[in-house]
């Protein structure tokens, strides 16, 4: 607690990285360095800042634990802001617990937010929900969190509830962002929530019913999923109705059938066009038609609780339970490599051999496609060598904001 | 040295629109405290809010009997408690990271926190006349009844300390219970300090223990009081 450190910490606080450098750009103790690097954090000098950070935690004495804890959290930002992924969650989750031992809430409530965002980003949407439910539990206490956490605690929650296409739930958390940017009075802040709001008002999938197509933004599609249609969706390869959910992503050659079928429906298809959908022969001989057969049989016992497929002179027709209408869903655009993006649209993260596994496809062709799909910046990976693991980039601009600990007096 | 519990007596805030105390003192009537970008008064008898002033208040705060005192960054300034306006200024000693700020007999008295240090200062010139080392961080400083206290502030742990101004032994200490900051400290004249509680955003206040008059050093020229 003393005199320089306090003005320095209250200039960054306000956003002015440059004032508080101004402050403690020649002390070297152990405060001045924690304040130099997170403001050098903020002026996005990543590797100075780590620099700084580790010096001062070693010049801490051993009495301040709750000061080193709070450059910890602050070094596992900076590697979470440039994508080192492979930050140990083990020194995080030691601070946390620190922090909250010491009594300091907010740091601690934004170590388990960092925590919640790494979780996000490699794609463990279920372990990210479970931590956020425990965190909000946690946090049922009367002294609420400094506006910028409440801010970066509500984008988490809609970054999750966009991946669960929750978008009434993602709508409002940014709502909720957006008004304590404001009162957090960070430009950057506000900014980013602008940008990830932005992503509700872009097109999220095509909707294709009775020939006619048009774009559905993400609302659309969740009230959709809550109607009572029969929803054969290319985004994700399943065939959904009144909460029954079919999951045909390892079953290429049925999907393709369900969506041709689905997408003349009312109408019937004829054999010669679904075998050239499903299996791409041009013409249809008689091998063929004995194994259209086959697969429409196993269609019609998978999606027996959904909907029937009855012959027609021609071929085959879906007749929907309880005269429901039939929609497909399918992406904004249409591209190579559907079925491997279709694996990833559950926004969870997957080791190649897994996606090879589900598509029936050698590892080299999956690889190829995920190479494409990567240098198209439709899909990245993040770790190395098997531990690699491939998810569809995250809503954009989660991941860039540095709020930083405060290490404020009594650190 | 005689050791034992800080005892209690009372607690004041947390403040509105405070989150973290620093420098208290006391003119006589209102006890003052720094919460970074004002000065605040408030009735120790109540405990509610009288007024603030709008002035940089970083850390120690002192009162010589007409002036407010307060630190500012690198700086110390000399305020008028009336209007607000700041009427000198001088220079920290070390060019800042100070603590605590005590006025006693025409001198300044500055905790320098890491350092371990107290410093004597020229209230004019900001120049060091003296210092006293100790062993652990200091924070809030202040004279009362010719005894020089001084508060500590090292991780989890804070003391009120005692000391000698001449050799800085430590004559007395009063062990805060665990997690219960000392950031600034002054005394009412009598037997009450004020401690300002840091990030607790609280002021709170400690039994000065009477003290056996044979027992510590004092000093014989800085006898005096901060109040009026």
């Amino acid at each position: 607690m003393d005199s320089l450190i306090t003005t320095a910490a209250r200039a960054l606080a306000a956003g002015d990285p440059l004032g508080a450098l101004n402050r403690v750009a020649l002390r070297e103790d152990a405060p001045a360095l924690a304040l130099r690097g997170i403001a050098m954090a903020q002026l996005g000098d990543f590797d100075r800042a780590r620099i700084l950070l580790r010096r001062a935690v070693r010049a801490f004495g051993p009495k301040e634990a709750a000061a080193r804890a709070r450059c910890v959290v602050a070094e596992a930002e900076i590697a979470l802001v440039s994508r080192d992924l492979g930050y140990p969650a083990k020194a995080l989750e030691a601070a946390r617990a620190t922090l909250e031992a010491h009594g300091d809430r907010v740091n601690a409530a934004h170590a388990r937010y960092l925590e919640v965002r790494r979780l996000l980003l490699i794609g463990r949407l279920d372990q990210a929900e479970h931590v956020l439910s425990e965190h909000m539990l946690a946090d049922l206490d009367p002294a609420p969190l400094p506006p910028a956490s409440q801010a970066a605690h509500a984008l988490v929650v809609a970054g999750i509830a966009m991946r669960r296409v929750r978008a009434g739930e993602a709508r409002a958390a940014l709502a909720r962002a957006g008004e304590a940017a404001r009162r957090a009075g960070i430009p950057a802040l506000t900014a980013e929530v602008e940008s990830a709001s932005l992503v509700l008002e872009t097109p999220a999938a095509r909707l294709i019913a009775r020939g006619e197509e048009r774009p559905l933004l993400l609302d659309e599609v969740e009230a959709l999923q809550a109607s009572n249609a029969l929803v054969v969706d290319a985004c994700r390869y399943i065939v959904r109705s009144r909460g029954v959910v079919v999951s045909l992503a390892t079953r290429p050659v049925l999907f393709a059938l369900a969506r041709t079928l689905a997408e003349a429906w009312p109408g019937d298809v004829s054999r010669d066009a679904l075998v050239a959908r499903a299996f791409g022969a041009k013409a249809a001989d008689e091998s063929h038609r004995a194994r259209l057969r086959v697969e429409i049989a196993r269609l019609r016992a998978m999606l027996r609780a959904l909907a029937g497929i009855g012959a027609t002179k021609r071929g085959f027709a879906l007749a929907p339970r309880r005269g429901a209408e039939v929609l497909v869903l399918a992406r904004p655009v249409e591209e190579r490599h559907a079925a491997v993006l279709a694996l990833l649209a559950d926004g969870e993260s997957w080791p190649s051999s897994a996606l090879a596994l589900a598509l029936g496809a050698s590892q080299r062709t999956v690889q190829r496609a995920l190479d494409q799909l990567a240098a198209a910046g439709k899909v990245q990976s993040h770790g190395r060598g098997r531990a690699r693991r491939w998810m569809t980039p995250p809503v954009p601009a989660f991941a860039t904001t540095l709020l930083l600990p405060a290490i404020l007096p009594g650190g | 040295m005689k050791r034992s519990e800080a005892e209690i007596l009372r607690e004041y805030g947390p403040f509105p629109g405070v989150c973290n105390v620093a420098g208290v003192t006391f003119d006589g009537r209102h006890a003052w405290f720094a919460s970074g970008d004002r000065l605040n008064a408030f009735d120790p008898a109540s405990g509610e809010p009288v007024r603030s002033l709008d002035v940089a208040a970083d850390a120690g705060t002192a009162f010589d009997g007409r002036h407010l005192f307060q630190i500012a960054a690198d700086r110390i300034q000399k305020i008028d408690p009336h209007t607000g306006r700041v009427l000198a200024t001088i220079p920290a000693p070390g060019g800042g990271g100070n603590s605590g700020l005590a006025w006693a007999e025409g001198t300044l008295w500055v905790g320098q926190y890491r350092d371990r240090k107290i410093h004597q200062v020229d209230p004019h010139t900001g120049a060091i006349l003296r210092t006293i080392e100790s062993d652990r961080f200091v924070t809030g400083v202040t004279w009362v009844d010719g005894e020089l206290w001084h508060g500590t502030w090292e991780g989890d742990e804070s003391e009120v300390r005692h000391i000698d101004p001449r050799t800085g032994e430590v004559i007395e200490r009063l062990d805060m219970p665990t997690g219960m900051a000392v950031s600034g400290l002054e005394s009412d004249g009598g037997d009450r300090l004020f401690c300002g509680g840091g990030n607790s955003g609280k002021v709170r206040v400690v039994r000065r223990p009477r003290r056996n008059a044979a027992a510590g050093g004092g000093s014989a020229t800085t006898i005096g009081a901060t109040a009026e």
